[in-house]
């Protein structure tokens, strides 16, 4: 209990002093960031997060099309700050689903929980890479020929995803993963369809949409095709990558490089 | 009163007439020149599938076969529907409502908790109630309202605020509106009431928050509580002995979903939910009656009469929360008054509904949790499928291989239909405290594969045998309900905002038309002038199509 009352005492006052800040200095507060972010306090708000808001967000946080829920793994497209997720948190989002944490809760918690959504994202500040961006930059349109599929700030090829915010989404270790082992998490987006029509013309293409009555492809070519499902005369889906693996391509020090490269790619602010 | 002033009035007039259209000119609207309907008696309820124009309860009928006697659209000329208007629900979220119809006026409720009268050939407001809601609801799952019932000339809706509120069908003025539980300690409302005979009979959301689940009847005229059966046995009760320690006291067992009736039986047929906390049931051992269980319920004091527990001591949140369908089935050889019931566990059973004895029962979706059933329909578990610190994978995931959204059964055909999903996930458990008003969940689950890489489907399954007869695949994970008709017909909707229609027989698709957001909703059909119509709700606005003039 003694313990306790010590260490809650000085964060209350420290927190109280917090609001006193956002109330009357905003810019300051959003300076002055989270008090509330140790380790334990990111782990106190991953409990928060797992018990009140993974039944919308998901467990994993990585959110959920169907109840309308944001991945929150990456940059928040409606809270660039910590203040922001704390008046996200504290107020909800009128007019959606996401509601307000309940009113009692204590200022420290919300900010232990605000700690654990900030933990989701990788701070590029905080990461050391071994890699040159400059050198993955040669190697993206160089060796590596990866701008043949993919575009950044809208140059490129369309066979793969844009990454010219890749950076947002994915840490260096997933970037690697995707490199090395590229049939990993493929998302349906970029799984390939075999169709045959009633033309009895068969094509091979990404699938960029695929419903209950109908999908839609596009070629090597990058033409845009789509079938009803019922005209359909043959069908196959490839559930995994057109991309090839670069283990054997590239060497380690290449991967990092490009790794360094693709984790700068990020919206300029 | 201020008197308009003879000029005014002549004014006004000449306005009017202005208006109106000419003798013989197509107009929709002539249609509702007298639009009084005549007091929904409970006989007329009892009797609904006569009046198939009006669709006058959540599921079409006290047996909720959802099943309607209008064959003017049908598998020869579906093909030609047309859409005939639209309603856009003004507040954005989703729409989960089923409309009723009564003598040409369709009943709406939409999100939060409000509810709006429209002309149903038209679908222009007469009036609308807009619920006053506080701004600390403890909800689990969205903002939803499935929609009312009507006896006389009141409707009765739920409210998120866990609130009955009954509402006069011809102007939307609140009649009375009553509290049913502290929606602070967590609980909720969310599905439309069953009438049965003077009374409203309503269940209670909330069993991701501790609650401890029951069922109310209410006096339909004067709103007081006529009886409460609590979904969950108290101290000294049968039952309360599989409930390990105190835990029976926030157990959940939430009755979020309507129920049916049997008037010659006279009973009460409703589903209960999860046992809570939901993913964690070390703080619950024992069966925990009477967690996802159908209950037999009294129709005049709310007794229990029969039970029968689809998920003893549950640990994925297998809700049994769907809709009951009664039937009477050729079942070896002579017929059998019955309950139909696909399960969120991937089981479909049929259940003698005056008894509760099991008669048939078997998967119809992937699932990997339970090796059968046994002669009593009990689960045969797979040991080592509960959820863990680490996270197991398991079929059905936590949405279920169905869930709360309608089946249909087809008196044509004798199949009974429902929407399904073979699909995964991790489980995890984690030790959570109670504390009122808070989530009490005790773990959650994760998807390792994007939704696309999983199965739904509309599956038709012969309740005689509990064997699927066809099946017609949609997109991942489908939620719409069912409707079927004398027309051959079955309507649905899908995730990707399909509203379609298949051969009730064969499952053929016959239409379909692109709503262009997903379906949450059921279809329901009814008429207006001999016109008949069918309305389904996709993303935020209420559809209704009929065959082209």
């Amino acid at each position: 209990m003694l313990t306790n009352s010590f260490i809650d005492r000085p964060r209350l006052l420290i927190s109280a002093a917090c609001l006193l800040l956002i109330q009357s200095l905003p810019v300051f507060a959003e300076d002055a960031g989270n008090l509330y972010n140790t380790a334990f306090d990111i782990g106190v708000g991953e409990r928060y997060f797992e018990r009140q808001c993974s039944r919308c967000h998901g467990f994993d946080a990585t959110g959920n099309d169907e109840t309308g829920a944001p991945d929150l793994t990456g940059r928040l497209s409606r809270a660039s700050s910590n203040v922001g997720i704390y008046n996200i948190l504290k107020q909800g989002i009128p007019g959606t689903a996401m509601l307000p944490v309940a009113a009692d809760l204590p200022d420290s918690q919300v900010w232990q929980l605000v700690a654990f959504i900030d933990s989701l994202s990788t701070d590029p500040t905080n990461v050391n890479l071994t890699g040159t961006a400059e050198a993955g930059s040669g190697l993206f349109s160089g060796k590596g020929e990866c701008d043949s599929c993919h575009m950044v700030s809208g140059r490129g090829g369309r066979l793969g995803p844009d990454l010219s915010r890749v950076g947002e989404r994915r840490n260096p270790d997933e970037l690697v993963s995707d490199i090395i082992d590229p049939h990993q998490d493929v998302a349906p987006r970029w799984w390939t369809i075999k169709v045959t029509g009633a033309d009895g013309v068969a094509r091979e293409g990404l699938r960029m949409n695929e419903d209950s009555f109908s999908l839609r492809i596009m070629d090597d070519d990058s033409n845009l095709w789509s079938y009803p499902k019922s005209q359909i005369e043959s069908y196959e889906r490839l559930q995994e990558s057109t991309m090839p693996s670069y283990a054997q391509t590239l060497t380690d020090s290449e991967v990092d490089d490009l790794v360094a490269y693709l984790f700068s790619l990020r919206k300029e602010i | 009163m201020r008197q308009l002033p003879m000029k005014q009035i002549i004014i006004l007039l000449a306005a009017i007439g202005f208006s109106m259209p000419s003798i013989g000119q197509e107009d929709p609207f002539q249609t509702v020149i007298t639009p009084a309907f005549s007091p929904i008696t409970w006989e007329r309820l009892v009797n609904a599938e006569e009046e198939p124009e009006n669709w006058l309860m959540y599921s079409g009928t006290l047996d909720s076969q959802r099943y309607s006697q209008l064959d003017q659209i049908n598998t020869s000329n579906v093909g030609e529907l047309e859409l005939q208007w639209a309603y856009q629900i003004p507040v954005i979220d989703r729409a989960e409502t089923v409309p009723l119809v009564v003598d040409g006026i369709m009943f709406i409720t939409e999100a939060p908790s409000n509810l709006v009268a429209v002309d149903a050939a038209t679908g222009r407001q007469y009036w609308r109630y807009d619920h006053e809601m506080p701004d600390d609801l403890r909800i689990c799952c969205g903002r939803n309202n499935r929609g009312v019932a009507i006896l006389g000339e009141t409707l009765f809706m739920s409210t998120l605020d866990a609130h009955l509120v009954a509402i006069d069908a011809r102007t939307g003025n609140v009649l009375w509106d009553k509290e049913v539980a502290d929606h602070e300690a967590g609980y909720s409302k969310t599905a439309a009431p069953l009438i049965v005979k003077d009374k409203v009979v309503t269940g209670i959301a909330g069993g991701e928050f501790g609650i401890r689940g029951f069922i109310d009847a209410y006096d339909a005229v004067t709103g007081e509580l006529a009886w409460r059966t609590y979904a969950i046995p108290g101290e000294g009760e049968p039952g309360n002995d599989t409930w390990s320690g105190d835990s029976w006291k926030t157990g959940g067992a939430a009755t979020w979903i309507t129920g049916s009736y049997d008037a010659e039986a006279n009973l009460i047929y409703w589903g209960t939910g999860n046992p809570g906390p939901d993913w964690n049931g070390d703080v619950r051992l024992g069966d925990n009656l009477y967690s996802d269980s159908a209950l037999a319920l009294n129709g005049d004091t709310g007794e229990l009469e029969w039970y029968f527990q689809f998920t003893p001591h549950d640990v994925h949140d297998y809700d049994s929360i769907q809709v009951p369908i009664l039937a009477d089935i050729p079942f070896e050889g002579r017929t059998r008054k019955v309950m139909m019931w696909a399960n969120r566990n991937a089981f479909f059973y049929t259940i003698d509904r005056e008894t509760g004895e099991f008669l048939v029962g078997k998967p119809y979706a992937s699932q990997t949790w339970a090796q059968g059933l046994d002669v009593n329909g009990r689960p045969i578990r797979v040991p080592g499928m509960a959820p863990t610190y680490e996270g197991i994978m398991v079929s059905p995931p936590i949405v279920g291989a169905t869930n709360w959204y309608s089946p249909g059964y087809s008196k044509d055909t004798g199949l009974f239909y429902v929407t399904s999903f073979d699909g995964e996930q991790e489980f995890f458990k984690r030790d959570e405290d109670y504390e009122e008003g808070e989530r009490f969940t005790g773990g959650g689950g994760r998807y390792t594969q994007p939704m696309d890489a999983f199965h739904s489907s509309i599956r038709a399954i012969n309740p005689a045998t509990a064997d699927i007869e066809w099946e017609f695949p949609i997109q991942p994970r489908s939620s719409g309900g069912i409707t079927t008709t004398a027309g051959g017909l079955l309507f649905s909707g899908s995730a990707d905002g399909y509203f379609f229609a298949l051969d009730a027989a064969t499952g053929e698709e016959l239409w379909h038309i692109s709503l262009g957001r997903r379906v949450h909703a059921a279809p329901m059909t009814y008429s207006v002038d001999d016109k008949q119509y069918v309305t389904m709700a996709s993303g935020n606005v209420v559809y209704t199509f009929a065959l082209r003039d």
